[in-house]
């Protein structure tokens, strides 16, 4: 795997078995992302797509093929390795924000780095930190319930940030928002790849936040019909 | 400790159901430690009874049987005993009270050979041992009822059909697990009662004969030879020690012991499924948020660990307000005047109060567990559904 990138799957397949009959929902992919990237996942229900985000993820397990990250190869894992490493290197955003309704702002945001050696005034410290990032300084105290949805979901992208993670998987993160909030949400996102330089792999419906992405690519029936640039993603997008 | 905020939270969210569960397990475990004191303080006195050396003689056919007076003497002149005297039920109401308290007639020159325990001034003895009609009662009776020395203390007849005009002679004093509330007057009074206004039936006996028995005596042996001087007679006896009489109260229910300790053991397990449910009802409210903590890095073991810690410690909630609760409740409040003298005192023994609160650790950890290992063998990617 060269030194620069950030995801490689080798001929990966994942089935899954109901009642004897097995359904194969991604067959024999491969894939390069290179580190810094920003790659939106696009393709209609059932075409393997959130399974693929859940393999890169290390949430799911691969029937064949390796999937690497950050050159480690995922399925040579244990499950409590795997869990470990998500820890360290997986920033997650899901489409339904998924706060805990009984923590602050705060201290959702500190909730990854309790499982880091990090003592509690370094845990109140990050977690400022990437509150402000979101644009959420001045309302840590809040709880989910009284925040928008916009801004629950930017709680989550700094929840998802605070680790420092190499890769930020976002499932139909603007899913749940009106136009504007999804619109911040995505220049959030986007700041996070130019000037952070996050490695993100966002699944979407939505061709406007594909445009987005640096990278676009589409799914089928569990195989990759379409790989475009930025550029050429966009070129396609606005002819829509 | 750091994820003890996230613990204390999740008990708080639902806070009806948290404090039902902690009033059910508190509730039930109050029941229990009052069913087990019960047993343990009945025990506790029938063990410290051994070294007072005493016999309770009574007829074979039960309390409802007397055993003739003459009987009290024949016992007195056996060589093994130091005193005897009778200790006949008279079972008066005091004024308007409802709730009756022990009252005996006994021969007042034997009482204080025969229960040396109790404390009372010389004069007092002399006072109680001159005066007919006179009485001696517990300090606790005393102060209940601001009752002094020389104070009258009528008692209206509710068995017989007669009442003692009684006037306090001594007031005694004993330790804290004997009955401080006994009153006791001449056995003479209640025989002169019975002849005057009873025709003389039921006169001339006793209702149970108290022996106390010398130093180095054998009790088991003194028992049967008893019993074996009655044998042929009218009125056969039974003769146990003290210790063994007091015991057979709680053996009057039938075999209380295995009774108590088998509703126990419903009462912790019924516990163990009410609060189970609960936990599982708030986990099954949680999978998509307990996905979530496994995806960001919660291993199985954290998972497993803070359900646990969670269900334990609505459990020891219950616990500490239903065992500790009980306990202080019953140190605090003395309930034994309103058990017409069955229990002359009643207090929850720490070994009781902790053992209530192991038992609750013991419901919270067997019905925390299920769901616990239900949680952290929850699958991520089930748990968020269509979430990532």
């Amino acid at each position: 795997m060269s030194e620069n990138l950030a995801i490689q799957l080798n001929k990966v397949s994942k089935e899954y078995s109901r009642n004897s009959m097995r359904i194969p929902v991604l067959q024999g992919l491969d894939l390069d992302v290179r580190q810094g990237e920003f790659l939106a996942l696009m393709g209609p229900s059932g075409s393997g797509k959130t399974t693929l985000l859940n393999l890169i993820a290390g949430l799911d397990r691969s029937t064949s093929g390796d999937v690497n990250v950050d050159g480690l190869n995922l399925s040579q894992l244990s499950e409590s390795q795997l869990t470990r490493w998500r820890a360290d290197h997986i920033g997650f955003i899901f489409q339904m924000y998924n706060l805990i309704p009984v923590m602050t702002a705060q201290e959702n945001v500190e909730l990854p780095l309790l499982l880091q050696p990090v003592s509690r005034s370094e845990r109140r410290k990050r977690a400022t930190t990437a509150l402000k990032i979101v644009g959420l300084d001045g309302r840590e105290d809040h709880y989910p319930r009284q925040l928008s949805g916009g801004q629950e979901q930017r709680v989550a992208i700094a929840r998802a940030i605070v680790t420092d993670p190499a890769l930020i998987v976002a499932d139909e993160p603007t899913g749940d928002l009106d136009r504007t909030s999804a619109s911040e949400i995505l220049d959030l996102l986007e700041t996070l790849h130019r000037d952070l330089e996050k490695t993100i792999v966002m699944v979407t419906h939505d061709p406007q936040a594909a445009s987005r992405a640096s990278r676009l690519l589409r799914l089928d029936k569990g195989q990759l019909v379409g790989d475009e640039t930025q550029a050429e993603a966009k070129f396609r997008l606005g002819a829509f | 400790m750091k994820y003890f905020s996230y613990i204390w939270r999740n008990m708080r969210r639902n806070r009806v159901r948290t404090v039902l569960t902690i009033g059910s397990i508190a509730i039930s475990l109050f029941l229990m430690m009052i069913m087990l004191s019960f047993l343990s303080v009945n025990q506790n006195v029938s063990e410290s009874l051994k070294g007072y050396n005493r016999v309770i003689a009574m007829s074979s056919q039960g309390f409802a049987t007397p055993v003739p007076i003459r009987f009290v003497d024949e016992v007195a002149l056996m060589p093994e005993v130091l005193a005897a005297s009778p200790l006949s039920w008279y079972g008066g109401k005091y004024q308007e009270e409802v709730m009756p308290f022990a009252q005996f007639g006994i021969y007042p020159d034997k009482i204080l050979q025969i229960w040396d325990e109790l404390d009372m001034p010389d004069d007092q003895s002399k006072a109680f041992q001159a005066d007919p009609s006179g009485c001696v009662i517990g300090y606790k009776m005393a102060a209940e009822r601001n009752l002094k020395i020389g104070d009258p203390l009528p008692l209206k007849g509710t068995i017989y059909p007669f009442d003692l005009n009684l006037t306090v002679r001594g007031i005694y004093k004993c330790p804290p697990d004997r009955d401080g509330r006994m009153l006791m007057f001449n056995w003479n009074l209640l025989e002169e009662g019975l002849k005057k206004e009873f025709q003389g039936r039921q006169a001339g006996n006793a209702g149970t004969v108290f022996a106390k028995i010398k130093t180095g005596g054998d009790l088991a042996a003194f028992c049967k030879k008893v019993d074996a001087s009655t044998i042929n007679s009218d009125t056969p006896t039974r003769t146990q020690t003290e210790d063994a009489f007091v015991a057979q109260f709680a053996e009057l229910w039938g075999d209380m012991r295995t009774m108590i300790s088998a509703v126990g053991l419903a009462v912790v397990i019924s516990l163990v499924f009410v609060s189970g449910n609960a936990m599982a009802m708030a986990l099954r409210e949680r999978t998509t948020e307990i996905a979530v903590l496994k995806a960001i890095g919660f291993t199985n073991g954290k998972i497993l660990g803070m359900v646990l810690t969670e269900s334990v410690l609505v459990a020891l909630m219950g616990g500490i307000v239903g065992s500790l609760g009980c306990k202080l409740l019953f140190d605090v409040f003395d309930v034994s005047p309103y058990t017409a003298g069955a229990l002359p005192f009643f207090f929850i023994p720490w070994q009781t109060a902790i053992l209530g609160l192991g038992s609750s650790l013991i419901i919270g950890f067997v019905s925390g567990l299920f769901p616990a290992v239900a949680a952290a063998r929850l699958g991520v990617i089930q748990g968020l559904r269509k979430v990532v």
